[in-house]
């Protein structure tokens, strides 16, 4: 895994290093060709068509799909539309919800990494424990944590108040705690896949790197920050842009646990895109916003692959 | 594998690089520091565990008990309301759903594994023209919101002739470019040596592929395996609008026409997610060792 | 290079074209609303009738499979086949997989979801086979015929009502001195019951801003007010009238004053009166089925008339015949064949939690004497106000929970809230317009 390498978007280096000899392109494509065949139907054709489906105003149940050119977008950047205010807003939640969540998804799991990677009896048993929850899905995760938060009936807010402490909280209904909510149990979630990939980072760093710095003298503090970090600089890349990613594609967590709410604060720009385009018909509008999203993502993760290269050097 | 994982103690230099296991002055000095490594990984442990174990016994209360006394753990009075409900129903074949999810997770497993080592063999060890682009488009579609493709593949599905069948539940979702981003990262890995070796004695491309790469490559196909299989396992927005007939229904879909429309039937919704979680559970507990050394090992070569 | 930009070329065609092809089939797809259904017992060939509904809770999944084996029984030449899911999947799936020819013959949907399949092309006129069935306006409650008519033609056919009530907790009252079978009905009344329980430290109605069922209870305030969600055709939202300013601001006075806690869960107010925490709750008649209430000593009453005139919020359901994509018009037949025999043994209906449409049946003293938990919703009948029939009326029905969630939750005065929404629900009502025409 330390071999997923900061060269995911410019595979230049490792392409140049890829076997000597002569350009086999018939052969690669033989093997390329099951996948890509899956690939252009149901992945490259759905995006091109999504794209030609955002020029239009699109009711997928109607006769007729006016084309309209690029109105769906001049829509979304012209305040006062249907489609700006919701849209913008749920960008906003998106934004919160990762800003609020990638930097526990990052910092916790490598303190538990970090845990595991001791040599203790058990570790197998605690790795298993921590990474269970990840193999739930969103609709399990959802109903369990919308009954154990529930402001009224939830046991969260039960415990609380035998500790003495305010029972009342709305966890699952106003904000700044419905982040809280979905913050944490996005943590509960998916904490432990993140920490196993980056334990086998861990695990890839050359023991000779901390007996150096033990020779210099260098503390656990230094150690840390001079050698575990930069060891596992391209296994963060991997792991900090799935995470983004996953983070940005939110969508079960608030659907299930805060439908939205308060107003539509917490209701994220793939909730809307979703309700727009399936629930209301509006595959044009909805399109749209979708490559809005794909652009920025596009962007942020280009710079996160350009900011890891750059450090790496 | 267990040499490795010792370095990050020997924080005084005086110790021996690879001391043995379980020497004597080590213990001694270790043993305060790893009480409280232990209590912090049994703490966090709990965290992890208690809502799960809470939910398995919150599916055994009656939905007054839910309600009104959600802070004791121990149902009061114990039924199995719940499960008969659920499983007993009548109307809504629950093991047919069950045996639907399994059958369309595994045959959609199969696919993404032969298609993505294909591929990522392709991409990861051979030279050819046009891989720049084909790799690029692969992970630029990474970024595209999953949410662009339902529409258009349901039309497609629709042409194709497979609404309401498996096939409409595994082939589109088996375009797998996570699957052949990691396989070529893992084949990436792999030394060269043993592939020219093969070559110098005559063996093809496939031969090199099946009978040298594949087998070098289990941890991370058991990876790619597990991680595909929970993946269609817990997909629910989907099939909801593929699959109609309550025959043809997965578990995920299937469960939530049982959790009861109007009222909150807390000891319903929670029995329906352990009958869901049940069998990942399950999975995860064989194959852990599996996903968790792969992953590892991998990272070893690196 | 260039054979690799060839090979570009040729993958960007590939897609183009299935995307041109698919504008075509989903073009096709969208044909106008040409049949109707046929009256009369279906004689032909033996044939499957593929039936859809949100029959999920309360005694339907016993009660459904019992009626459909005595009808296929009864019926050599039908097979009516069950098909019970989520009100919220039927919606998701129903209308792609109609114009996909693979949706159900016959449905069960709620007055607001008629009018948008109809100018969807997704059903077909049932006029005649009401005139068979001898069905006029008298036949149900006032109002309810109007739901399933659209542009003229009638698309569906009224199944059942479910209206809102006020479920009490006896045990609550009793606790602050409140005498049981003397229940509020009217504003006066209601506020002495809440201040009585305040004073023992209860908080009596737990006011919440979802849809179950905050909106439901704006709306009926809204109504007893004088007020309408909209105007006659429906183009303009008019829900932040004074009327709609007033309800919605009893709603957060009753937070503001202490009769409710605030940040109340969706379903914490019943959950909170199953657990003798609150005295009252505005609910549906769904909830008489809700199996934690029988721990309780609880009992229903109409709600209480809080503004100038009685009225309460209902939903509807209607029989709907789907306009597949080559529709089998055999299976249609068999499916009115089917429609009417229900209708004939709609009795045992209410134990589902739902009152039966059909006057008849309903106002048969028989079904009061078995479900006497039902009298108080029977009785809100006359001035129960059903969902609006427009296309595409649900998305615009999200911005009043949105306003009442927001009020609720105190972020919003109720006329600023009220004012926002409808600000959105008018940009929607044009947008629906432009897109199903008037």
């Amino acid at each position: 895994m330390v071999s997923i390498t900061p060269t995911a978007l410019g595979a230049r280096d490792r392409v140049s290093r890829a076997p000597r000899g002569a350009r086999r392109t018939g052969t690669a494509y033989l093997f390329l060709a099951p996948f890509l065949v899956l690939f252009c139907v149901f992945v490259l054709a759905p995006c091109v068509y999504g794209l030609w489906i955002s020029l239009h105003n699109w009711n997928p149940l109607l006769p007729n799909q006016p084309f309209i050119g690029l109105k769906n977008y001049i829509d979304l950047f012209t305040p006062g539309t249907l489609t700006s205010g919701n849209f913008w807003e749920s960008m906003l939640a998106t934004g919160i919800f990762t800003v609020a969540s990638v930097p526990f998804l990052i910092v916790i799991p490598i303190g538990l990494a970090q845990l595991l990677n001791r040599r203790i009896a058990g570790g197998t048993v605690f790795r298993a424990v921590f990474f269970a929850p990840y193999v739930l899905g969103v609709a399990v995760i959802g109903v369990i944590w919308k009954y154990l938060l529930d402001p009224q009936v939830g046991v969260v807010n039960h415990v609380l108040g035998m500790l003495g402490l305010p029972a009342n909280t709305p966890w699952t209904v106003d904000v700044p705690w419905a982040w809280v909510s979905l913050v944490g149990v996005t943590v509960w979630w998916t904490m432990g896949f993140n920490t196993v990939i980056l334990l086998a980072g861990l695990k890839g760093i050359n023991a000779e790197l901390y007996d150096a710095a033990s020779v210099d003298g260098a503390g656990a503090a230094r150690k840390f920050f001079s050698v575990t970090l930069p060891g596992l600089r391209p296994v963060m890349t991997f792991v900090t842009t799935l995470t983004i990613l996953a983070s940005a594609n939110m969508f079960g967590q608030s659907y299930i646990i805060t439908g939205g709410h308060p107003g539509n604060q917490t209701r994220t720009a793939i909730m809307y895109i979703s309700d727009e385009g399936l629930s209301q018909n509006q595959m044009g509008a909805a399109s749209a916003m979708s490559y809005i999203l794909f652009a920025i993502l596009a962007v942020i993760s280009i710079i996160n692959f350009r900011l890891q290269r750059d450090t790496t050097k | 594998m267990s040499t490795v994982s010792t370095r990050d103690e020997r924080t005084a230099a005086a110790l021996p690089p690879r001391p043995p296991v379980g020497g004597r002055t080590s213990a001694l000095r270790r043993s305060a520091p790893k009480i409280w490594l232990y209590v912090s990984l049994v703490v966090i442990s709990l965290v992890i565990i208690l809502p799960l174990i809470w939910i398995f016994l919150t599916s055994f209360k009656t939905d007054f008990d839910a309600i009104n006394s959600p802070q004791n753990p121990i149902p009061n009075p114990f039924t199995l309301n719940a499960y008969q409900t659920l499983l007993s129903s009548g109307q809504q074949p629950i093991f047919r759903w069950f045996l639907n999810s399994v059958a369309a997770a595994a045959l959609q497993t199969v696919i993404i594994l032969v298609t993505a080592s294909a591929g990522a063999y392709a991409l990861a060890r051979l030279e050819f023209r046009g891989k720049r682009i084909v790799f690029g488009a692969i992970i630029a579609t990474l970024l595209v919101p999953p949410v662009i493709f339902l529409i258009p593949n349901y039309l497609i599905v629709q042409n194709l002739g497979w609404l309401d069948t498996i096939w409409a539940i595994t082939i589109p979702g088996a375009a797998s470019a996570f699957g052949i981003f990691f396989l070529r990262q893992f084949f990436i890995s792999l030394p060269m040596e043993i592939e020219e070796a093969a070559r110098m004695d005559g063996a093809g491309d496939f031969r090199i592929f099946w009978q040298i790469i594949l087998p070098l490559s289990k941890p991370a196909l058991a990876t790619l395996a597990v991680l595909s299989f929970l993946n269609n396992w817990n997909d629910f927005l989907w099939p909801v609008y593929v699959l109609l007939s309550p025959e043809n229904l997965t578990l995920q879909p299937g469960l939530s026409i049982l959790q009861g429309a109007y009222s909150t039937h807390f000891g319903i919704v929670m029995a329906g997610a352990v009958i869901a979680a049940v069998p990942v559970l399950i999975i995860f507990t064989l194959a852990q060792r599996q996903i968790v050394d792969s992953v590892a090992s991998s990272g070893l070569k690196g | 290079m260039k054979k690799g930009m060839a090979r570009r070329a040729i993958a960007a065609t590939l897609a183009i074209g299935v995307g041109i092809t698919l504008a075509a089939c989903s073009g096709s797809g969208g044909g106008d609303t040409g049949g109707s259904v046929k009256a009369g017992d279906y004689s032909g060939p033996k044939v499957t009738v593929t039936f859809w509904n949100g029959w999920t809770g309360g005694a339907a999944p016993v009660l459904v499979p019992k009626l459909v084996k005595k009808f296929n029984a009864e019926h050599k030449n039908i097979v009516v086949k069950d098909v019970p899911m989520e009100w919220g999947d039927i919606a998701k799936k129903m209308p792609l997989a109609v114009k996909a020819g693979k949706g159900p013959d016959l449905a069960v949907g709620h007055g607001d979801d008629i009018a948008t399949y109809a100018a969807q092309g997704l059903l077909l006129k049932s006029d005649s086979i009401v005139k068979s069935l001898g069905y006029t306006d008298s036949d149900f409650p006032a109002g309810l015929m109007k739901d399933g008519n659209y542009n003229g033609s009638q698309y569906g056919i009224p199944w059942s009502v479910t209206p809102l009530g006020l479920y009490v907790n006896k045990d609550v009252l009793k606790q602050a001195g409140l005498d049981p079978s003397n229940l509020p009905t009217d504003k006066q009344s209601y506020l002495a019951a809440l201040q009585a329980l305040k004073a023992k430290g209860i908080q009596g109605e737990w006011v919440d801003g979802f849809v179950f069922t905050g909106t439901f209870e704006f709306e009926s305030l809204l109504w007893q007010y004088g007020g309408e969600l909209f105007n006659d055709d429906v183009s303009k939202a008019t829900f932040n009238s004074d009327a709609g300013v007033k309800a919605l601001t009893w709603m957060t006075d009753l937070i503001k004053n202490g009769y409710s806690p605030s940040n109340v869960a969706q379903d914490g107010n019943i959950n909170a009166l199953v657990a003798s925490k609150t005295a009252f709750n505005w609910n549906g008649v769904w909830q008489t089925t809700n199996t934690a209430l029988s721990k309780v000593d609880w009992t229903a009453v109409p709600v209480p008339q809080i503004g100038d005139q009685k009225a309460v919020w209902s939903s509807s359901t209607h029989w709907m015949f789907m306009n597949n994509k080559g529709q089998d018009k055999n299976k249609t037949s068999a499916a009115a064949t089917f429609v009417k025999w229900m209708n004939d043994h709609s009795s045992g209906w209410a134990e589902t939690g739902e009152l039966p449409a059909a006057n008849s049946v309903r106002n048969d003293p028989a079904l009061v004497q078995k479900y006497p938990n039902l009298k108080p919703f029977l009785e809100e009948l006359p001035y129960a106000h059903y969902e609006t029939v427009a296309p595409g009326i649900t998305n615009v029905e999200a911005t009043i929970t949105t306003a009442v969630n927001e009020a609720v939750l105190g972020k919003k005065t109720p006329k600023q809230a009220l004012d926002d929404a409808v600000k959105q629900a008018n940009q929607l009502l044009e947008q629906n317009k432009s897109q199903y025409g008037g």
